[in-house]
């Protein structure tokens, strides 16, 4: 049974099954709009930019590789002597120059942004200059897209440009008549088209292939031009863009500095947890025994109950004392790790206030690095749930992907929660993502107003 | 203990402290004026109700760097003949130094293990209420420590070191005579050899010999 429909779409039923033959509305539609697409394609201001980019990039990139192709050769030569040296270095700087100037051109013309690389940063003195120069990856990698830059244009002029260029030819040639309007005489287009047996005759045929070649042309040139644009943008990014390296360099660095404060933090607030806890319960417990031996001295006249009462005071700031040692030795290094991560995650979920299921699933056991910062992260998280979440129930997940680690903790509270990256107010949450990224890990919030809140941490097995 | 009872503030952020050091007061028949646990709150308790000597914990709120010694420093030049002892869990010497810059009477610096020993605790106490100096051992070992007089202190005998330390400390002759278990006229002897070898100016005052011997040990 065959049938049409409404969007011109022609079913097929066979039995119960049902298939469609025809092309739908949309694929229609789309076929259409990329065949409108193509045939607006060269009256669009883009592909003029493009060409135009193209040509005064390429005609830049030459004068810049002249430039430092002789400025090298020159240093290379002379480099037996320090001035040698100079110029060379001069011509690495030289190449940056190059390299900004065509981010420039690109920025302008093809509204292709590329952030600029690290800015040259000299050790101090000539020799100091000298040497950062000469290894200033930012201006070798520029001299190599110049390098590559300018065989690319040379080819790309060759095949693109003389595509335009044909074009017209050919569209002009029926009325200029003979060789006046012109023939494919540039670039691939007349090995294509061998020219004496299409372009040579006089016939009103051939005149008219012209003109359909020249159409042709026409409509295919912005796209080859675009392609040749696109590999030049990929050469931009890749060699004019900031050095992969040193990003990566810069990132660890950044780490570096967290990591250190991160654990100068820590000591800080461990100090300050046995100054204001167990320092001061000592020394009062120290007090109360001393009053009790002073009142013990005097034989003949002893308040037993004072001194019972002091003992007693002090019998109980012992027993507090020895509690918070034990919390702040527990903050230090969870001795609940030693048994394993799955193990000490359990430990935490049944002291957490709010009901919590835990699923591990590890086939080897992470460094104790790893382990520890596993730990930490599901102990703030876990502690946050309590004191903000107003949840009533949580659950822990921690399984292996691969070389990652991924913990998830989530809970069935009012959500809304944020990571401050404001200022110094450092949240939990915020010492907890510096923490992460110490060790090139990931930690990711979500938490719409409402609930639910399930924070994601991902955590390198290998650091 | 003195005739009138000495009325004392305290300054301290830790309860547990805190209380204990009341106690301890009261138990001593010392008379509290105020017991807080941040420093403008001693401000306004020794503006309101003025103590002959105020306790004063270093590390307090809001920063809990050296709030104390601020709060000290700045109560001194307010509150002309007022005692502060300053109670610390550290002895810095930087601090000592800014708080004995120009005068060492009714100063005294202690860390607060000091309590543990009750009776020098509360004779300390009474020594900075009336005018005197009480500096930790620790305060004076560290002085000895860093100074650059070693050739000087070289010609000292062994117990005039004993001597100089307690001095240092803001001790009186009598209460150096019964620390080191020697006669009140020997203790005079030895101070007045100290004095002689170090080449000091003599002083009637034991906070000026206190001073005195301070400066010696810090130039």
């Amino acid at each position: 049974m065959v049938e049409q429909t409404e969007d011109s779409e022609v079913r097929v039923r066979l039995g119960s099954r049902e298939m469609s033959l025809a092309v739908s509305e949309a694929q229609m539609t789309a076929t259409k709009a990329l065949a409108r697409r193509i045939l607006r394609e060269p009256f669009t201001k883009r592909p003029w930019s493009e060409l135009g980019f193209f040509i005064v990039s390429g005609g830049l990139a030459g004068i810049g590789l002249v430039f430092v192709g002789i400025t090298m050769v020159a240093g290379v030569l002379l480099a037996i002597t320090f001035f040698g040296l100079a110029v060379l270095a001069l011509s690495i700087r030289s190449a940056r120059g190059f390299g900004g100037w065509t981010r420039a051109l690109a920025h302008s013309m093809l509204g292709e942004k590329v952030d600029d690389p690290e800015p040259f940063a000299g050790r101090p003195g000539f020799l100091g200059w000298l040497q950062s120069s000469l290894r200033d990856r930012v201006g070798w990698r520029a001299v190599g897209y110049l390098a590559l830059k300018v065989p690319w244009t040379v080819l790309g002029v060759f095949v693109a440009f003389s595509l335009w260029w044909d074009a017209f030819a050919c569209l002009l040639r029926p009325f200029a008549g003979g060789n006046g309007g012109g023939t494919p005489v540039w670039g691939l287009v007349p090995s294509l088209f061998s020219g004496d047996s299409l372009f040579n005759g006089q016939s009103f045929d051939r005149g008219f292939a012209v003109f359909l070649l020249g159409f042709v042309f026409l409509f295919a040139a912005p796209w080859v031009m675009r392609g040749f644009v696109n590999v030049d943008r990929l050469l931009i990014r890749s060699l004019l863009g900031p050095d992969p390296t040193a990003a990566r360099v810069r990132s660890l660095e950044q780490a570096r500095t967290q990591t250190v404060d991160a654990s100068a933090a820590t000591l800080r607030r461990i100090e300050r947890d046995l100054h204001d806890g167990t320092q001061a319960q000592l020394v009062a417990l120290a007090m109360r025994l001393g009053m009790a031996k002073e009142k013990l001295e005097d034989a003949d006249d002893v308040d037993l109950d004072r001194v019972r009462e002091l003992v007693d005071e002090a019998h109980r700031g012992a027993k507090e004392a020895i509690a918070e040692l034990r919390d702040i030795a527990r903050g230090i290094h969870p001795p609940a790790l030693d048994i394993g991560l799955e193990g000490a995650l359990a430990t935490l979920a049944a002291r957490s206030a709010v009901p919590t299921g835990v699923s591990v699933d590890l086939r080897s056991r992470p460094t104790p690095a790893i382990e520890a910062i596993a730990y930490f992260c599901v102990a703030e998280l876990l502690a946050n749930v309590a004191q903000h979440a107003q949840a009533s129930r949580a659950s822990i997940s921690c399984a292996q992907q691969g070389t990652w680690l991924r913990l998830v903790v989530r809970d069935d509270g009012r959500g809304g929660a944020q990571l401050s990256t404001v200022g110094s107010s450092s949240s939990g949450l915020t010492g907890l993502t510096e923490r992460v990224h110490a060790v090139d890990g990931r930690l990711n919030l979500v938490s719409p107003p409402g609930g639910p809140t399930v924070v994601t941490v991902d955590l390198p097995l290998s650091p | 203990m003195t005739p009138e009872a000495l009325r004392v503030a305290i300054a301290e952020d830790s309860a547990i402290l805190r209380d204990g050091l009341v106690q301890l007061l009261v138990d001593r028949g010392f008379v509290i004026t105020g017991a807080v646990g941040e420093p403008a709150a001693l401000r306004s308790s020794v503006a309101q109700n003025p103590p002959d000597v105020a306790v004063i914990d270093i590390r307090m709120p809001p920063t809990f760097t050296d709030e104390g010694l601020r709060l000290a420093l700045d109560l001194r030049s307010r509150y002309e003949g007022l005692g502060i002892l300053l109670f610390s869990q550290y002895i810095e010497t930087r601090y000592a130094a800014d708080l004995l810059a120009d005068d060492a009477a009714g100063i005294g610096y202690l860390l607060k293990d000091r309590v543990a020993d009750v009776s020098d605790f509360v004779e300390a106490l009474e020594r900075v209420a009336i005018g005197g100096t009480a500096l930790d051992p620790e305060v004076v070992t560290q002085l000895l420590g860093a100074t650059r007089r070693t050739d000087s202190l070289s010609v000292l005998t062994a117990r005039e070191r004993e001597v100089l330390s307690l001095m240092a400390e803001g001790r009186s002759n009598a209460a150096i005579a019964g620390a080191l278990v020697i006669s009140e006229g020997a203790v005079e002897k030895h101070v007045a050899n100290i004095f002689a070898k170090l080449d000091l100016p003599v002083s009637e005052n034991d906070h000026r010999r206190v001073l005195a011997v301070l400066r010696f040990l810090e130039s």
